[in-house]
């Protein structure tokens, strides 16, 4: 049911309004076609991030990719909870919790180890448009417990335009999605490890830049 | 009336033939760049083939939307109005992000303005965008009340809805013109007319540039283009537009005309874009169509020859 509910929405609705009517273009979009638990790292500026990751991955692992949001935000009202439950499909982190609760590291690695894979946002929170927020350490903290787990960066540009943070009125102008083919960490520091995928993320955004400049 | 909704094409010779050449330059530029690939292979010759390959596509595209029902027409007409748009302001460095609301308006105007063409209302046709549009913009922009740099996005949002939606809905009315009597093959005729005599002299510019390009002709702007490309595709584009004078209602010398105001608007609105992209520092303005760069690369010279051609035939036939 959900899953059916899923594909309706992101590949039947999404992904033709989002690549037909917003202009949001996927490079290299054959990197996202893996099967395993992957944890999809990206920048991000805009509601539409989230949507877009999702209407551009394979059918199959839809339903197994979970965005992880914050409690806080996306469970603090019916509607935000029926949409993130069942359209969605998102991981909620509690941002301030209570003694006995488990760890976000440990409820993102329990998702990993059951085959699910991950959709992280290490910025934090929606910035402004085009500028790479320091990212935080959960990303690093997954991976130096789990480094057999492979990461894809992705950096998306335009986003912030067409739907920024507090706006509610869509406009659409050209977006692109960078994606980036899947990698392993190679260190074993978890500032390193975030410091690493950073670059990864970095790198990206510098494949969108020179395909449009000399 | 009665000609809009019937689909007549099929029995319009003119029309049927002019796509049977137009097949046939594809299917004579596959083969040889085939061959050339077997001969030369190189990345010179796949950059050929790699073209050809979206000539085919763009070309069906624009077949099918020329001779399918009218509607459909000027639906996919405003389609690339839209998405030439869309190109242009995201690239446009001109447009501050307090702009975001006012380009909706833009957006807008395109349904608007392919709705007037659809019914054939030519004077609104002819005033909404240049007329219209050039006072709404600016005063939304003051309602919004961001006044920095306010006059930089009043000059250039009315600019881009003029190089983008009034100049290719010229396109879309030539299928509103009232039908001539003796000349069959009608507003679809001269729509394939100027679209196809436009790329043909981007390819002859092209071509012969390549062969005998020696002197820079506007070497700031488009280090590629030639005096040698120019004149060859001028030229050449004149010979076509007399060959393929069956299509319009045009006298030989009206046809020499014709060809030579599309040779020449083709040419203005290709440096108009080029100097866009050296403006921002880009090579291509998207990278949709490959081997060709985004939309607005594709359509820039119909952008200029299309209402040029569009309002000569008009005052000579339509008038």
């Amino acid at each position: 049911m959900k899953w059916l509910l899923m594909v309706f929405y992101y590949k039947l609705l999404m992904r033709p309004f989002l690549s037909i009517l917003v202009g949001v273009k996927l490079v290299n979009s054959e990197n996202l076609r893996q099967s395993g638990p992957v944890i999809i790292v990206s920048n991000h500026n805009s509601h539409l991030d989230t949507m877009s990751l999702m209407a551009a991955l394979p059918i199959k692992q839809l339903i197994r990719t979970h965005p992880v949001a914050a409690d806080d935000y996306f469970g603090n009202s019916p509607f935000k909870r029926f949409l993130s439950r069942w359209v969605i499909n998102a991981l909620l982190i509690k941002r301030n919790r209570a003694d006995g609760d488990p760890s976000p590291t440990d409820i993102m690695i329990n998702s990993l180890d059951k085959g699910h894979s991950l959709i992280l946002f290490p910025e934090g929170s929606r910035g402004e448009p085009e500028k790479l927020q320091a990212f935080q350490k959960g990303v690093g903290a997954i991976l130096k417990r789990r480094p057999n787990i492979p990461y894809i960066p992705i950096f998306m540009r335009g986003m912030g335009r067409v739907l920024p943070k507090g706006e509610k009125l869509l406009v659409p102008f050209d977006s692109f999605v960078s994606i980036g083919p899947k990698s392993f960490t190679n260190q074993s520091e978890v500032t390193l490890i975030v410091k690493e995928v950073e670059e990864a993320v970095r790198k990206q955004s510098d494949v969108l830049l020179h395909l449009f400049k000399h | 009336m009665n000609y809009f909704l019937s689909n007549r094409f099929a029995e319009n010779k003119e029309v049927l033939s002019i796509i049977l050449v137009i097949l046939g330059i594809l299917i004579f530029a596959t083969v040889l760049f085939f061959v050339l690939g077997k001969i030369f292979p190189g990345d010179k010759v796949r950059e050929l083939q790699q073209r050809t390959k979206s000539w085919w596509i763009m070309a069906l595209i624009f077949i099918l939307a020329t001779v399918l029902h009218p509607s459909i027409s000027f639906v996919a007409f405003g389609f690339l109005s839209f998405a030439a748009l869309r190109e242009l302001a995201s690239i446009s460095k001109n447009v501050r992000p307090e702009d975001r609301r006012v380009i909706i308006w833009c957006y807008l105007a395109i349904p608007v303005q392919y709705f007037l063409a659809y019914m054939g209302y030519f004077n609104l046709f002819m005033i909404f965008i240049p007329v219209i549009m050039f006072i709404w913009i600016p005063f939304v922009l003051v309602v919004r009340g961001f006044t920095v740099e306010i006059g930089k996005s009043m000059s250039v949002l009315p600019v881009q809805l003029m190089f983008t939606v009034f100049s290719i809905s010229h396109l879309a009315y030539f299928l509103s013109l009232p039908e001539l009597t003796g000349f069959h093959a009608g507003g679809r005729g001269l729509l394939l007319y100027v679209v196809f005599l436009t790329e043909m002299n981007d390819v002859f510019q092209f071509t012969w540039g390549k062969l005998l390009g020696r002197h820079k002709i506007i070497e700031k702007i488009s280090p590629n283009k030639t005096w040698e490309g120019f004149i060859g595709g001028f030229i050449t584009t004149i010979v076509v537009a007399y060959f393929i004078r069956f299509l319009t209602p045009f006298t030989a010398i009206e046809s020499l005309f014709a060809g030579a105001i599309i040779a020449f608007g083709g040419f203005i609105g290709d440096v108009i874009v080029s100097a866009i992209k050296r403006d921002i520092g880009l090579k291509d303005t998207g990278n949709l169509i490959p081997g060709h760069g985004g939309i607005l690369d594709r359509i820039d010279s119909l952008a200029i020859a299309a209402p040029s051609f569009f309002y000569f035939v008009y005052n000579l036939y339509y008038a």
